[in-house]
């Protein structure tokens, strides 16, 4: 399909405007189905094993209402940033797209700072990956998280730079849009954390 | 599924998108949150209740998320819908498995 078919103006979904785009989007929420399914097991692990402290520390002396408060609102707002930033994309807005998409990408990386520390105070404390099932399944879990987080910041910057390159387009909106996808979907899957492995956590 | 059709002829015009709907749905996914903070930090029903409603209101802001800020809402997402249904689908399959397992 030729790209130069599609007249580029405001209010026109550029990111399903080409046979191309929609394939990427339609094959993205293929590949998401698939990462709900890695999660799952993650979780089910974990749930499974998070009372086989070992002696070791358990949720409940771990966690901190506060700092988790405060990661779900960074990450809740950062999924908003970015629903504002696709809102410009296809408003051809592209310096108020790369300005919601830098917010998005400095509140990933603040929650990622925040996970750090909150790793390695919980190390201190003596709960390890290797310090008992519960530490191997949360680390699993939460530190697949993270690793999502950080891929999704990586990947977020670069496409930052094509766009401020090349302009929204028929050839970045698919990619711009994908990525929103993906960081929505962390934040997806942040809810089931928090839900079931922090506030759970601290039930007991 | 009329936006199935894969032509390249112009794609048809969408109106933008309203601000406020996205607001709105933050509004409601923030009050969600803390209502599940509130549930376990303090003493407002039984013990029992804490994690079935906290997995409701996860599901109800999932369901937000996914239809609001990630557009499952808009035409032509039949696909879309099917596809995180069917992970969706052996997710909670996988999970109920590995938590009752002996």
């Amino acid at each position: 399909m030729a790209h130069d078919s599609v007249e580029i103006k405001p209010g026109v979904h550029l990111e399903t405007a080409t046979f191309e785009g929609k394939n990427k989007v339609m094959g993205f929420w293929m590949f998401l189905g698939a990462e709900t399914v890695l999660f799952a097991c993650l979780f089910g692990t974990y749930l499974a094993l998070r009372n086989q402290t070992v002696n070791g520390p358990s949720g409940a002396d771990l966690f901190d209402p506060v700092l988790v408060a405060v990661a779900t609102a960074i990450l809740l707002f950062s999924s908003l940033t970015s629903v504002f930033a696709m809102m410009a994309m296809n408003k051809l807005d592209k310096k108020g797209m790369l300005f919601w998409l830098g917010v998005t990408v400095l509140l990933g990386l603040s929650f990622l700072v925040l996970e750090i520390y909150e790793f390695i105070h919980y190390i201190h404390e003596g709960h390890t990956f290797m310090s008992s099932a519960f530490g191997s399944s949360f680390y699993a879990l939460v530190g697949t998280h993270g690793a999502h987080v950080t891929f999704g910041i990586i990947w977020i910057s670069t496409i930052m730079y094509q766009a401020w390159k090349w302009g929204i387009n028929t050839e970045t909106a698919p990619k711009l849009f994908v990525s929103s996808l993906y960081w929505h979907f962390i934040d997806v899957v942040w809810v089931f954390i928090f839900t079931l492995v922090y506030l759970l956590g601290m039930v007991g | 599924m009329a936006d199935q059709n894969t032509s390249n002829t112009q794609p048809p015009e969408h109106k933008p998108e309203s601000k406020m709907k996205h607001i709105v749905s933050f509004g409601a996914m923030i009050l969600l949150t803390v209502a599940a903070f509130v549930l376990v930090l303090r003493d407002v029903v039984p013990v029992v209740w804490v994690l079935p409603l906290m997995l409701g209101f996860a599901v109800i802001q999932v369901l937000l998320q996914l239809f609001t800020f990630m557009h499952l809402d808009q035409k032509g997402s039949f696909y879309y819908i099917l596809f995180i249904a069917f992970g969706v689908m052996v997710a909670v399959i996988s999970v109920t498995g590995l938590v009752f397992m002996p």
